[in-house]
């Protein structure tokens, strides 16, 4: 019983960080309709700088802080790149996202090195019953749950975040009232980068990110969007959590070679659902 | 024409190859109603699309006194956000301290039921209030409304006719209507001018217009009686 | 006519380049032939029947598994190669049953989610020799001639890329071909004219998978060695800058393409280990350049080298006609 709280408890922090990648990808969709395959580059590029800066000796916080700012940054770069260009159809944005990512890769590669790295987290464990959960999962969560909170007060509350969702419901009428959608795709794009670069340094301490990307954040964190239709944010976080329980359940109980694989299956099966139930007429005028 | 808010001089407007306006001159004067009408792809949309700066002239000249407020053909609500949340984002122009909904509601009385629900789950005549309203948070001098009827019962459309009459008269709004409905176009306008495949074939005092043989014929329905 | 010619002058070309080219850089021709026979079905697809795929290393991949698991279990090595192709197509159609229905980006995810699997799958089967891979495919033979040197795979690899692009003009040029086209521009209106939407991209799908299935089957005989590790998810996208770069739906792009990357990535190698670089330096500048040339080219070339040379050409031949024009007595 004990084994299964500390599985849920781990899976739900493993799970907060492939939501945290799935809900970038989400944000990024819903304004530019643009599928960013760049995401997790974000990830791995904030993990590394904070592995950096934490190695020249800042502290904890402020170098995780200034990481997700760097990969919040390189978002905004990257949606420069994508969508800048008036004119650039979202599935030419799309090859350019992936070419990015891929260019991303190389500059991690030259910067940092191939070797896997890793940095330290919240130290120390908590015990329930027979089994020790590591103290740093519990940060995750805690960091994440208020993150996604004020994200929702963010796009229900203030005008900067309505005007994103009114992007994301009708571009034309955001237009017509002035909004500049070039402007809040960019924006969005920032906003994926530093979600994704939270997932990255979040993550890090409990499972090591090398420069070929963590395939497993990655392909879970595009899994996670996929459920939410690529648009719905709170399915995201739903996905994502609901993700990293089953994949810690299956590698507790039954043992854990095929996780990435069972997750590619799902997403797979989810994706050919979802397009039967839609017509072609709509897939057009998307 | 110091009193021009806006003057369209020899407008020619190109998607690709097509030509959608081919020398185009309208004017709009302060407090004036009218109307452009004409057939399906004739460029009414188009030619509103452009004075809203969404899309880019050819050539031609646009000049613009004051401030213009567009209402789309086909409503385009926000449909995930509620009403109050339309008619803020009405408002984005005008910066933080100008997205205060509160006078829309004082003259389009009949969104204040509705104003906490999702403008998507609203009838057609409820949407183009809210559109309007919408477009009237800018504090234009000038509404363009695309295609104000289409879709919509009588009833409803008398009503949002009504209040446009009430914004000319107490507030001197000036409209330009482009309107499929030409016998509603022409009773509500003072001026009038007809769009046909790019350019404008007549325009003149709404009266006139509408007694053309050529409009009556086209769009008025030749002999046949109102209803 | 000039075209019968250019293409006549090409042909011959290509045929003397492996007679003059030094040992060693026989094996880029083979290559740098096999991966434009790749990008020629890519092509197809993504300019024709406008789909995206980022798996198309894992059909090529299968091509290679097919030829290589059935010579190292004593089949004649021809019926392997035959096979090849047969196998792949076999595959894509059945699962293009399921995946085609997806549209852009899905479909680029799905491309990607099926090679990462496959990948998985030949790394832990004991049966494709795992991680380490299969090893000790024997040469080709046909017939009792075996293909023991690399100048018989170059040539090889010149006929198969020939036919490869004989069967896509034909394709293109055939009623079918005018349909695909249909499909690119717009899925409803091609419907609405009557062409079996689902069953042409189904077969562009499989006809693609057909040529990297041929394509990987001759590069199993060539290297005699196969390792899930070199069909990585990076391949796929290499055939998609190739692809883009050169020029999709035209019949030469492809080929243009590959050259253009192989080439340039052949400099970068160079380049990337002379001494003081570190190890990893040759691959990294690849993908570096890859990815570069891949986003300029969507930004600023969409269309590829080939149409815009086309153009260009066009431009440059009007001008000297209007020139030739005003000189000309009135």
């Amino acid at each position: 019983m004990t084994d299964l709280v500390a599985y849920i408890l781990t899976g739900l922090g493993i799970g907060a960080g492939f939501a945290l990648v799935g809900s970038g990808i989400v944000m990024i969709y819903r304004v530019t309709r643009v599928v960013n395959f760049a995401q997790g580059a974000f990830a791995v590029l904030a993990a590394m700088t904070a592995s950096t800066l934490l190695a020249a000796n800042l502290p904890h916080g402020v170098a995780e802080i200034l990481a997700v700012a760097v990969a919040a940054g390189t978002g905004l770069l990257v949606g420069a790149v994508a969508i800048g260009k008036p004119g650039t159809t979202p599935g030419a944005s799309l090859i350019i996202t992936l070419g990015l990512g891929v260019f991303a890769y190389a500059v991690e590669v030259l910067v940092w090195g191939d070797q896997p790295r890793s940095f330290p987290g919240v130290p120390g464990a908590i015990d329930i019953g027979d089994s020790r959960v590591p103290a740093h999962y519990l940060l995750i969560i805690g960091v994440t749950v208020p993150v996604f909170v004020a994200l929702a007060v963010f796009f229900a509350r203030t005008d900067l975040g309505k005007a994103l969702s009114a992007c994301a419901s009708n571009r034309y009428a955001a237009r017509v009232v002035g909004i500049s959608v070039t402007r809040m795709g960019l924006l969005s794009f920032a906003f994926g980068g530093a979600l994704g670069g939270l997932a990255g340094v979040l993550v890090t301490p409990v499972q090591q990110v090398t420069f070929d990307t963590d395939v497993t954040l990655i392909v879970n964190g595009f899994a996670a969007a996929i459920l939410g239709g690529l648009t719905r944010p709170a399915v995201t976080l739903a996905g994502g959590l609901l993700l990293g329980v089953g994949q810690t359940m299956i590698a507790g109980y039954i043992g854990g070679a095929y996780q990435t694989e069972v997750t590619l299956l799902l997403m797979l099966s989810v994706m050919i659902v979802q397009a039967a139930r839609r017509s072609t007429l709509q897939e057009e005028s998307a | 024409m110091a009193d021009q808010l806006i003057v369209v001089d020899d407008l020619v407007v190109r998607y690709g190859t097509a030509t959608a306006l081919d020398g185009v001159n309208l004017t709009v004067g302060a407090g004036e109603l009218v109307t452009l009408i004409g057939p399906n792809g004739a460029g009414k949309s188009t030619l509103v699309n452009t004075l809203s700066g969404i899309v880019a002239p050819a050539a031609g000249t646009i000049t613009v006194r004051g401030r213009l407020a567009h209402v789309p053909e086909g409503r385009e609500v926000f449909p995930d956000l509620t009403v109050d949340d339309n008619l803020r984002l009405g408002g984005w122009r005008n910066g933080r301290r100008g997205r205060d909904t509160s006078r829309i509601y004082e003259i389009l009385p009949g969104l204040v039921r509705v104003r906490k629900q999702r403008a998507g789950l609203l009838s057609g005549g409820q949407q183009q209030m809210v559109a309007v309203g919408r477009a009237l948070m800018a504090r234009p001098d000038v509404l363009m409304i695309d295609e104000l009827s289409l879709g919509l019962a009588p009833i409803v459309v008398t009503e949002l006719v009504a209040h446009l009459r009430e914004l000319n008269a107490e507030h001197g709004l000036a409209v330009l209507l482009i309107e499929q409905n030409a016998r509603l176009a022409l009773g509500l306008c003072s001026r009038a001018y007809v769009l046909e495949a790019g350019r404008v074939v007549l325009e003149g005092p709404a009266g006139e217009v509408a007694a053309s043989p050529r409009v009556a014929a086209a769009y008025l329905g030749g002999g046949v009686s109102a209803p | 006519m000039r075209r019968a010619a250019l293409i006549g002058g090409v042909a011959v070309v290509t045929l003397v380049i492996p007679l003059i080219l030094p040992a060693g850089q026989l094996a880029t021709y083979v290559l740098l032939g096999l991966a434009a026979i790749v990008t020629v079905g890519l092509s197809l697809l993504m300019g024709y029947a406008g789909q995206v795929s980022l798996g198309q290393a894992s059909l090529y991949a299968i091509g290679g598994y097919t030829a290589g698991l059935m010579s190292v279990h004593g089949l004649p090595s021809l019926l392997g190669l035959l096979a090849a192709p047969v196998v792949a197509a076999a595959i894509a159609a059945l699962v293009g049953v399921s995946l085609l229905r997806l549209r852009g980006h899905y479909l680029a995810f799905a491309t990607l989610a099926l090679q990462l699997i496959l990948l998985s799958v030949l790394s832990q089967g004991d049966w494709a020799g795992g991680a380490i891979g299969l090893q000790g495919i024997p040469r080709l033979s046909v017939a009792g001639v075996e293909f023991a040197d690399d100048l018989s795979y170059a040539y090889l690899t010149w006929a198969a890329l020939a036919l490869t692009l004989l069967v896509s003009y034909n394709v293109i040029h055939s009623r079918a071909g005018r349909g695909l086209r249909a499909l690119a521009t717009s899925e409803t209106a091609a419907a609405a004219s009557g062409v079996p939407v689902g069953r042409y991209r189904l077969a562009v799908f499989a006809l693609s998978a057909a040529f990297a299935g041929l394509a990987g089957g001759v590069y199993a005989f060539f290297v005699g060695y196969l390792a899930p590790g070199s069909f990585p998810v990076l391949l796929s996208i290499e055939y998609v800058v190739m692809a883009v770069v050169g020029g999709l739906g035209t019949i030469s792009g492809p080929v243009v393409g590959a050259t253009a990357i192989v080439l340039l990535v052949r400099a970068l190698t160079e380049f990337g280990t002379q001494p003081g670089m570190p190890s990893y330096a040759p691959s990294v500048l690849s993908y570096a350049v890859y990815a570069l040339l891949l986003v300029l080219a969507m930004l600023f070339l969409p269309r590829g080298l080939v149409p815009a040379a086309r153009e260009a050409a066009r431009e440059a031949a009007r001008e000297l006609a209007e020139r030739r024009g005003r000189k000309a007595p009135t």
